[in-house]
């Protein structure tokens, strides 16, 4: 078996079994289900509201998977420092490619989890109104990129810093800022400077996709630039990491 | 009163009245029709479809006509306009030039967002006029379709935090079963 497939199992398995993750995949099933009860109170909702709905649910399920991966990918390499357990993890017959490949594979399993939890809460609040499998299919499509570009960030980060709290601060500080213009209003995004940071934020990108598919019904077409967006995004983002992860540096000194 | 003056005051009259006919006709006749294939009991998400002609009854051309459609909801209560932005994406036809005697069709075609009573209506006016012309008006009612269902929401809601907290519950026991049998030393 190769070396990815353990250490992407061990992730996976770790997930399911450790009380962290289970309390965060609680503290994320309490949210959607507050949502869900939330609409309860209002049964006879437009088409327009119940798509609404679906979308921020997306939007929620994103942004939970986001900083899921931003935990994960801030501890792969600093928490293993911390733990003392990376040492002999890098002297394993293990390459750091394949350590890599195996920790990203584990924040794959980790999101994959968290979109199987979202799935029945998007059905239950959109099966009777509109665009429900567009939401789920975009929601894995843009999703998954934009989840694993930040998990490949923090894991560059971490690799780099050593340290969790450094690693994680820097990329909750940078997913503050990805979400930023969605927070402003369409107005001021409409502006010069909103378009281009609209243009450049893989977070926006995948939003305006939901809001673009599930509310207004737009057609594949619409969102292809938006997909090569999230598409660089991970590209990048696993590239830093890469190059990250072949070369740590940390205060115990060079270990490559 | 002679009889010549009594034909000329009649001839007068006659002329008078043609006179303010001709000016009160409107210039422009708008007709509105709902689409033969529209559902009889229209539902939430159902499409509609209304046909409108406009016609130049005038003796002058019609520059830069627009025509716009405009919905308003009747329930009472809540009596309002309706804003188009996603009921349709068609809900104007801008600079038309029609010439006398011309008359253009168009197609609006809608789809019912939400439940309601509505009256949706046509609207014409043109660079020159001032005057705004509006087509007879067309009442329809749109039934509400549950778009959420306690019945599917609920369960899902109360069930699977409670999943989570059964999986976390059995990796508690599992770990302290593990945890005596070492202790015993098994």
């Amino acid at each position: 078996m190769k070396a990815h497939w353990t250490i992407a199992g061990k992730e996976c398995v770790q997930m399911l079994r450790s009380q962290r993750g289970l309390w965060w995949l609680l503290a994320l099933t309490s949210v959607l289900s507050a949502f869900s009860f939330l609409l309860v109170s209002n049964t006879e909702l437009s088409l327009l509201d119940n798509a609404q709905v679906v979308y921020m649910m997306a939007g929620t399920v994103l942004a939970a998977g986001a900083l899921l991966a931003a935990i994960m990918g801030s501890d792969a390499y600093a928490g293993e420092n911390e733990r003392g357990t990376l040492i002999p993890l890098l002297c394993a017959p293990v390459a750091s490619s394949d350590l890599l490949i195996g920790k990203t594979m584990g924040l794959l399993a980790a999101w994959g989890l968290l979109l199987t939890v979202a799935t029945p809460y998007l059905w239950a609040i959109g099966a009777s109104g509109q665009n429900l499998w567009e939401a789920w299919f975009y929601l894995t499509l843009f999703g998954t990129p934009v989840v694993l570009g930040v998990g490949c960030l923090a894991m560059a980060l971490s690799a780099r810093t050593g340290s969790v709290l450094a690693s994680l601060l820097s990329t909750t500080i940078l997913l503050m800022l990805a979400a930023s213009p969605l927070l402003i209003g369409p107005g001021l995004r409409g502006t010069a400077i909103g378009r281009a940071l609209d243009a450049i934020n893989p977070l926006a990108a995948a939003l305006n996709t939901f809001d673009s598919v599930i509310i207004d019904s737009e057609p594949f077409s619409a969102q292809v630039t938006r997909l090569l967006l999230v598409a660089a995004w991970l590209g990048l983002c696993f590239m830093l990491s890469r190059q990250s992860a072949a070369n740590i540096h940390f205060n115990t000194g060079k270990i490559s | 009163m002679s009889p010549l003056k009594g034909l000329l005051a009649a001839i007068f009259t006659t002329l008078l009245w043609a006179a303010v006919s001709t000016a009160a006709q409107s210039p422009v006749a708008v007709d509105l029709r709902p689409d033969g294939r529209n559902p009889v009991a229209p539902v939430m998400g159902d499409h509609l479809q209304f046909w409108s002609t406009i016609t130049n009854t005038g003796k002058v051309p019609i520059e830069g006509m627009v025509a716009w459609i405009s919905l308003v909801e009747i329930d009472p209560g809540n009596e309002q306009p309706v804003d188009l932005e996603d009921w349709s994406a068609h809900k104007a036809v801008t600079g038309v030039s029609l010439l006398p005697g011309q008359r253009l069709q168009t197609n609006w075609p809608m789809r019912l967002i939400k439940g309601g009573d509505y009256r949706v209506v046509i609207s014409i006016t043109d660079r020159r006029g001032r005057q705004v012309y509006t087509s007879p008006t067309i009442q329809f009612h749109v039934c509400q379709k549950p778009v959420l269902n306690a019945g599917r929401v609920l369960p899902v809601a109360v069930a699977v935090p409670f999943l989570i907290l059964g999986l976390m519950a059995f990796n508690r026991a599992k770990s302290h079963r593990r945890n005596e049998k070492t202790y015993i030393g098994i």
